[in-house]
């Protein structure tokens, strides 16, 4: 059977090029986690701008003449999603659906990916970024803190995958 | 705070605030104008060419919106006087060296011009239509007879009436930005590009769909050009026109412009409408949607960014 996607070792050599490249044109690496917060930061700051102000999280990001959402990591992530949509145009995957195990329900699917995610959410910001932004990008500049951040997400990762093994196999 | 020293006297908007006064109606009505003279333009084109039958969507149908958007768009302009009661002025008097002028005249008549347009498909495309009244169904043949002479008055109208979008602010000696010829082709070509791409998302049939998509391309194709060709013209222009152009880049409407517009608004579309003529699966909706946000942006950014060039310092 012919994949639709691409080799991942391919892959991953690739999203290696692409840190590069960043580095080059915007002097920045690749992130992901950061653009969440901005985007997350600015909504807090419409609805509830008191609260930014007075939080020692928030105000760091708000400011006068200064806009969460004017970010590198926010256009990387228009970027991201340009690219996505792209790429499973040329694979011919653009299709609404739920990748799931066909054991188990679309919805516990997102249920379980949302859950992740949240958790995942919380942990970046704990650890100062996330697999690209801290681990990829940490270890491309030979941070000791990137290769730290990578032994920890997929340690956990595999540490705690006994216990949620029943939703993929 | 923001300190400016002022040593220009009068014509600056920190001085008359009022001279910055335009809003969200006047780039509004300038996207209805481009997106109404694009309809017809191709409507009136295939049917000269005897494509209607071949091309309902863009003959037939799409008309049909024009009289809605030029209405909106008026009332926009209504909006956006000071003195509404004193608009019927325009009409007292004809000055050929004013763009406002030949703009108040030209949708004086295309408007009905646009609404005896629709009036004369609408028994093709809904075959129980009755005209009732004899005297109107009179005045529907006559039109008929006339169908030709009216396709071609409409695709000079319609093309002034795209211009004149973008000549009624280049007509704007005072404001840099807006001061060059270009805007007027520039606005007609994106209110053309906007206008196809709605096209191929309603049009039925393949060929008509295909069709479309390739005069979108092309015309989008144009437009990147004469963006290009709008900051050449500016930088190779006077200082104050150097000063407009340093806006879009690195400038205050960098980001808006370049990603927003240019990025998102015509080059991605125009990637995935070549996709789709290569047979790719692409959500019809994606490109239209870029493409039209695309052209209400370029309009609201043009707009702002000529009330925020000036020639004083």
């Amino acid at each position: 059977m012919k994949t639709k996607y691409m080799n991942p070792y391919l892959a991953g050599v690739l999203l290696g090029l692409v840190l590069l490249m960043a580095f080059f044109f915007s002097g920045r690496g690749l992130g992901a986690s950061g653009a969440v917060k901005s985007v997350m930061v600015a909504s807090v700051d419409v609805l509830a701008p008191e609260h930014t102000v007075n939080s020692p999280f928030y105000s760091k990001y708000i400011g006068e003449e200064k806009s969460p959402l004017k970010a590198w990591l926010v256009f990387e992530m228009i970027g991201v999603l340009v690219g996505g949509f792209l790429s499973g145009a040329l694979s011919g995957r653009l299709k609404w659906k739920v990748e799931h195990f066909p054991g188990i329900t679309a919805n516990r699917r997102l249920i379980f990916a949302g859950m992740g995610g949240i958790l995942f959410g919380f942990g970046s910001q704990l650890g100062r970024g996330c697999t690209s932004g801290s681990a990829l990008t940490g270890m491309a500049s030979l941070s000791v803190a990137g290769f730290v951040s990578m032994m920890a997400i997929f340690g956990t990762a595999f540490a705690l995958a006994y216990f949620l093994r029943k939703n993929w196999i | 705070m923001i300190e400016e020293i002022i040593t220009s006297g009068r014509m600056n908007p920190e001085i008359d605030p009022v001279l910055h006064v335009w809003g969200w109606e006047i780039p509004f009505y300038l996207f209805l104008g481009g997106l109404s003279a694009g309809i017809l333009i191709f409507s009136a084109y295939f049917t000269l060419r005897n494509r209607q039958d071949e091309l309902p969507i863009a003959v037939k149908w799409m008309p049909i919106a024009v009289p809605f958007l030029i209405g909106i768009g008026l009332i926009s302009l209504l909006l956006d006087l000071s003195h509404v009661f004193y608009a019927w002025q325009l009409f007292t008097n004809i000055r050929w060296e004013s763009p406002m002028s030949w703009g108040a005249w030209t949708l004086l008549i295309i408007t009905p011009l646009s609404i005896a347009w629709v009036a004369i498909w609408l028994e093709d495309i809904f075959p129980n239509w009755n005209w009732k009244f004899d005297e109107v169904k009179a005045v529907i043949k006559w039109l008929k007879e006339y169908r030709r002479t009216l396709a071609q008055l409409l695709i000079l109208l319609s093309i002034i009436l795209g211009m004149y979008t973008g000549i009624l602010l280049s007509a704007f000696n005072a404001r840099p930005f807006w001061n060059t010829s270009i805007l007027g082709p520039l606005f007609l070509t994106s209110g053309l590009s906007a206008s196809a791409a709605l096209v191929s998302y309603f049009s039925k049939t393949e060929v008509e769909k295909r069709l479309f998509t390739r005069i979108d391309i092309i015309l989008i194709g144009i437009e990147l050009f004469m963006i290009i060709h709008l900051f050449m013209g500016h930088l190779a222009g006077t200082q104050v026109h150097i000063q407009a152009a340093e806006m879009f880049l690195g400038g205050t409407f960098t980001v808006s412009f370049w990603v927003f517009v240019v990025g998102l608004g015509l080059i991605l579309p125009v990637i995935l409408e070549i996709l789709e003529l290569k047979h790719k699966f692409i959500p019809a909706i994606v490109p239209v949607v870029l493409i039209v946000a695309g052209n209400l942006m370029l309009r609201f950014i043009v707009v702002n960014a000529g009330q925020a060039s000036r020639w004083l310092y």
